[in-house]
């Protein structure tokens, strides 16, 4: 115990002495009130958006079940809409939420593109980064501890003070450890009061009750960004420790951290893009429907692959044309036209998707040198902005909407009259009751354990990085000189 | 004099190893510069290649109804790109460059996404433009934020300050040393990029290269403030660094907040609901309502009158068209609040010099909303040029095989607008004359 004893002292040394400067005191107050303005923005855009999302997620669900009697088909076509909700930790982490579409139009024939993005409504501006909790603790905070550290040990050494504290009996170690300590308890008081903000704003948003998931995602969150709090305090004496001036100190640990926040996680995800080129949208398209119209085109009359499963048709019920089969036969047709067509887009997009992975698993495996990019995957993927989650989002739209349009085909195969109406004849049509039973559109956000296996490489690395710092901090108390 | 110190300033390695950093960030952000211009490049000719395709594919399988075949047919719309886009690639990587739509309700069709992989658009592009603001004040704030200080610190300064006869020149030769090879190296980047991306030697390049010139000014100019200030050379490095992030992340950040907060955009989703409802009702509605409010519109197609049938695409037409015509009010909001959108942010930048250089750049290289909004304004002209030749074909039920199909070529936009010098320069000539007059003042008081 007398040992710590040092170490406290030391501790409540150096934060003493940083309260004695006005400027520390000046930017310590200025980040107060950024990230009192971030929770602020982070609550009102939560809330708009969610409740705009939910306002017009009900609003044209009313509109589908008003619908009147009607051909399934027309109401294939009139389709669904998905709309996206955020869930209660992208109040404090925005991550790629603003760059993801807002809606879907879901209808038969067609996978139409998530649209209404944040970003598409922005001037330049938002490519500056966006002020969240989640950034401040990432970026502003490190910065902070850099600031407040880099003249931790190497001002001693610059006034003389080190060697006489390291010939009172004071070791390396204490001297590491205490200094450590000082810095991490000057940004704890501004990291516990946030955390409390932030658990009390969680809780509000949810009208206090919630679920396990949700406690789990939100206590990870806590629990990474203290510990990634705690790497910079250790990165920061660390330097400071080996570095002959306190301006070289401050010098390196600018550099580093202009390398963890802003350099590298561009430059390796520009990489990734210059790399493995995705195709553009048009290409995209064209592709697709050059592989349906390989497979048959359903409007074709003369497509081989429609004619054959006519013929059979007509031979397993022994009649001379489609139009005495027991049941709607262009409903049938529409049936297996679907199921190709979307097994096509389902393979290209698949195809695509990998283009991406590809393009992000270079960032990703960044995150082994990179503490910032580790958190950053972290926090995104617990608090569902994730590039995961947002094709996790259009895979249920999609889902959703095949089921749809098959419902409503299985609806015209069973209930349509196969007899084609003359021109003047009203149009054949069914109950509306039916339409209550495709269900509304709901999104479920992945779960837990859904998103550690999907970040398994940023927990990795945070592993890594503690035992990469314990390695680290032993070296320098057995190198380290006074001079 | 001003040679010797030259040599002083070019021989340290620090100097030498960001020099050399910085020019390879700038070749970088030329590749991928170039690696984008390809790519528009590419999808332009693929769309040509496309359209003359899909066209003529559904030309041969629905050859008696003309009604039928344009309900597929797709015609497409470019946003000109520039060559000077790929030093600022701006919005053109969110927003697409190419439209393609079918004479039904525009709407509809209007704002369909590209494609993109989300990551990339969150980490953003090293384009031109962003080692320019963002890089270019690193090395800037790395060249001199030890000025005086550091021969302060070092007690070299006495012997400078007896040697030279006007102390305050020699800080201006320091300054204009390095003011001068930061120029060059922006100048020969620029060079290179014009051969190598094919960027024409216009106005618009000069424009570019201009604000390039202001702004890397802007920040010397910010540096010799600090420096008239006379502080320790620690103190001056975080100070310049708290500068830099101020105006590179926070202040934009919260501009961008306050923005997105003061005009929200329910108009969107609002729109998109409202112009389903307005098309899909009209199944269900007396035809006359529909073909009323058509013949309102258009009373020059007054003369075809509904055909005595359930279905005709003369009454197919008309609802798609009212699905645009209910939803005009919403999708008119909608551009309103782009619009003013686009203006706060406009004007807000002019005093923030990092978001205006941004923000004029992309101007330039026609990337930034406003170009986007001009953008969508000509897909509406263009869908109501395609309606108003195909719909009396249509309505005539006119073969189709006697339309000259291969005419219909894409189409290009191409940004007229201006650009506004005064507005462009002024506000970072301002910001440089107040910080140099008044680093001035400081070094006069403090009589060096």
């Amino acid at each position: 115990m007398k040992s710590l004893h040092t170490e406290i002292l030391i501790a409540k040394h150096l934060k003493n002495s940083v309260f004695k400067n006005t400027a520390v005191f000046i930017i310590t107050l200025f980040i107060g009130l950024i990230l009192l303005y971030a929770a602020f923005s982070g609550w009102e855009n939560y809330t708009n958006q969610n409740e705009t999302s939910e306002k017009y997620q009900h609003e044209s669900r009313e509109d589908w079940l008003k619908n009147p009697d009607k051909n399934p088909h027309r109401m294939a076509h009139y389709g669904n809409f998905a709309f996206r909700k955020s869930t209660p930790l992208s109040v404090f982490e925005f991550g790629m939420e603003p760059f993801f579409g807002n809606a879907i139009f879901l209808e038969a024939h067609k996978q139409n593109t998530a649209n209404f993005s944040e970003a598409g409504f922005s001037n330049s501006m938002l490519r500056f980064g966006e002020i969240s909790i989640a950034m401040v603790l990432q970026i502003l905070l490190p910065l902070l501890i850099f600031f407040l550290g880099f003249n931790a040990v190497a001002a001693e050494r610059e006034n003389g003070t080190l060697k006489l504290l390291l010939s009172q009996g004071i070791s390396w170690k204490q001297l590491l450890t205490g200094k450590i300590l000082g810095i991490a308890s000057v940004i704890m008081l501004l990291f516990v009061p946030t955390i409390i903000v932030l658990v009390f704003i969680w809780l509000l948003l949810q009208n206090f009750s919630i679920t396990p998931d949700e406690t789990i995602k939100m206590s990870l969150f806590i629990l990474f960004h203290f510990i990634y709090l705690i790497f910079f305090c250790v990165i920061a004496v660390l330097i400071s420790a080996s570095s002959k001036t306190s301006k070289k100190a401050l010098i390196s640990l600018i550099g580093i951290w202009l390398v963890f926040t802003i350099i590298l996680p561009r430059t390796t995800q520009a990489i990734g893009a210059y790399i493995y080129e995705a195709p553009s949208k048009i290409q995209f398209q064209s592709d697709i429907e050059k592989d349906i119209l390989k497979q048959g085109d359903s409007h074709n009359p003369n497509d081989l692959h429609y004619k054959a499963i006519k013929d059979s048709l007509l031979r397993v019920y022994k009649v001379d044309s489609v139009q005495k089969l027991p049941f709607n036969y262009s409903g049938f047709i529409m049936t297996e036209g679907e199921k190709i067509s979307s097994k096509i887009y389902n393979q290209h997009l698949e195809k695509l998707l990998q283009v991406y992975e590809k393009q992000n698993r270079f960032s990703k495996i960044i995150s082994f040198v990179n503490p910032y990019i580790a958190i950053k995957n972290l926090s995104m993927g617990l608090s569902n902005t994730d590039y995961d989650s947002y094709i996790d989002f259009q895979k249920q739209a999609e889902n959703y909407r095949y089921n749809m349009a098959q419902k409503m085909n299985a609806l015209q195969v069973k209930f349509i009259s196969n007899k084609k109406p003359a021109p003047n004849d009203k149009p054949l049509t069914i109950d509306k009751e039916h339409w209550a039973d495709v269900e509304e559109f709901h999104y479920e956000p992945k779960e837990i354990w859904d998103v550690l296996k999907s970040e398994i490489v940023s927990i990795l690395s945070i592993f890594l990085w503690i035992v990469l710092l314990f390695i680290f901090i032993r070296f320098a108390v057995k190198n380290l000189k006074a001079i | 004099m001003l040679a010797l110190l030259f040599k002083n300033f070019i021989r340290s390695k620090g100097t030498k190893i960001g020099l050399i950093f910085l020019f390879i960030i700038c070749f970088i952000s030329l590749l991928i510069g170039q690696q984008f211009q390809q790519k528009q490049q590419d999808n332009i000719a693929e769309a040509a290649i496309y359209q003359k395709e899909h066209i003529a594919r559904n030309a041969a399988f629905h050859k008696d109804e003309i009604g039928l075949l344009l309900y597929y047919i797709k015609f497409s719309l470019v946003n000109k790109t520039l060559p000077i886009n790929s030093l600022a690639i701006g919005q053109r990587d969110v927003n697409p460059s190419i439209q393609s739509v079918t004479i039904r309700g525009l709407e509809a069709q209007k704002y369909d996404a590209e494609l993109n992989n989300p990551n990339n658009l969150l980490s953003g592009n090293i384009d031109f433009s962003f080692v320019l603001i963002y890089l270019f004040p690193l090395l800037i704030i790395a060249f001199s934020y030890n000025l005086v200080s550091e021969e302060k610190e070092s007690g070299t300064w006495k012997i400078v300050a007896t040697q030279s006869k006007n102390t305050f020149l020699y800080i201006l030769k320091l300054f204009y040393i390095r003011i001068l090879s930061l120029i060059a190296l922006l100048s020969i980047v620029l060079f290179i990029a014009v051969l190598f991306l094919n960027i024409p030697f216009d106005n618009s390049l000069l424009t570019f290269y201009t604000i390039a010139i202001l702004y890397i000014l802007f920040w010397f100019a910010v540096c010799f403030f600090i420096v008239s200030l006379q502080k320790h050379s620690n103190f001056n490095a975080v100070i310049l660094l708290t500068i830099w992030l101020f105006f590179i992340i926070i202040l934009p950040a919260i501009i961008n907040t306050y923005i997105v907060n003061k005009y929200p955009i329910p108009e969107a989703l609002e729109l998109t609901v409202k112009q389903r409802n307005a098309y899909h009702e009209k199944w269900d509605m007396d035809k006359k309502i529909t073909m009323d409010k058509f013949y309102s519109h258009y009373p020059q197609f007054k003369s075809y009158p509904l055909p005595n049938a359930e279905f005709s695409w003369l009454w197919y037409y008309a609802m798609q068209q009212a699905g645009d015509d209910d939803s005009a009010k919403q999708s008119q909001e909608l551009q309103n609040k782009l619009e003013q959108r686009n203006n706060a942010s406009q004007n807000i930048a002019q005093f923030i010099p990092t978001l205006h250089a941004q923000i004029q750049l992309n101007e330039i290289a026609k990337a930034d909303l406003g170009n986007q909004l001009l953008f969508l304004k000509e897909t509406k002209l263009f869908h109501e040029k395609l309606r108003l030749y195909f719909y009396p074909k249509i309505f005539d039920n006119s073969e189709v095989n006697k339309e000259n199909w291969s005419k219909f070529k894409v189409e290009t936009f191409n940004d007229p607008s201006e650009i506004n010098f005064l507005k462009a320069f002024l506000p970072l000539l301002l910001f440089n004359l107040i910080l140099i007059v008044f680093g001035w003042r400081n070094f006069k008081i403090k009589n060096i």
